[in-house]
């Protein structure tokens, strides 16, 4: 697993938690860095997709292990 | 933030319903849109602090502040004994199906904290953190004799259906819940 510049942890935590999660982390970074965030929410994976999209954000990388989803995000 | 707008505008004062409209206007301001709720009627209730019930009578008005929205002299003593029945709080809302007299919402909390589903309070703060504006009705507020300080959120603009048409004219997006 790639190392991140940040990482948010959001397991556990239903929608629109790891959309906001991931929001409040976004803002305090700058253009380049990476941050990987991990959830197992059912829609987990295709919320974080959308959000990358939508902010124009490129997802480098998706782990899965069971439920858990890991993504790492480049801003 | 971005060019695409979003206007949600709360006029119910149930627990599930304001949690829909915090919930979208998390969503929709966590992926980079410009987020403005608008309140009027009950839908403000759930901004209000909780207020005991002998401090609604004894409240005092803030003439300078209050004055700028609300048109004083017409003030009455069936204000605040209205809000007696709407105190309002995050945490009081009743739910507008199987309230079952104020234990819908306790089981609905319980059960929300189980799933890791944020509660209304958190979804409140967490909105005015990822800049959603605050805007509430003013003919509601000088009706109700509400003031900006009887709310959580600190910033709040009071303003009127002339802006609200502005605002949703000028948005992609209004939802009216």
């Amino acid at each position: 697993m790639t190392s991140a510049d940040r990482v948010v942890d959001v397991v556990g935590k239903a929608c629109p938690m790891p959309l906001v999660a991931l929001a409040k982390e976004v803002r305090t970074m700058q253009a380049g860095q990476t941050v990987r965030i991990t959830g197992n929410d059912p829609i987990f994976e295709a919320s974080i997709a959308d959000f990358c999209r939508e902010r124009h954000l490129a997802v480098l990388d998706t782990t899965r292990e069971g439920r858990a989803v890991s993504m790492l995000i480049r801003i | 933030m971005g060019d695409r707008r979003v206007t949600i505008l709360l006029q119910s004062g149930e627990l599930d319903k304001a949690l829909s409209a915090f919930i979208f206007a998390n969503g929709y301001a966590a992926l980079g849109l410009d987020v403005t709720m608008w309140f009027m009627l009950f839908g403000y209730n759930c901004l209000k602090k909780r207020r005991g019930l002998w401090s609604l009578f004894r409240r005092k008005t803030d003439v300078a502040r209050e004055s700028a929205y609300r048109n004083l002299e017409t003030d009455n003593v069936l204000q605040p004994m209205v809000e007696l029945f709407n105190r309002g709080g995050a945490r009081h809302l009743p739910l507008s199906q199987i309230n079952l007299g104020g234990v819908g919402p306790a089981l609905l909390g319980v059960m929300l904290r189980k799933k890791g589903i944020m509660g209304l309070d958190e979804l409140i703060h967490s909105a005015a953190d990822l800049g959603v504006k605050f805007k509430m009705c003013q003919i509601c507020f000088d009706a109700m004799g509400i003031s900006v300080e009887d709310l959580v959120v600190p910033d709040v603009e009071v303003s009127g259906v002339a802006e609200y048409a502005r605002d949703t004219l000028n948005a992609q997006v209004n939802l009216f819940i």
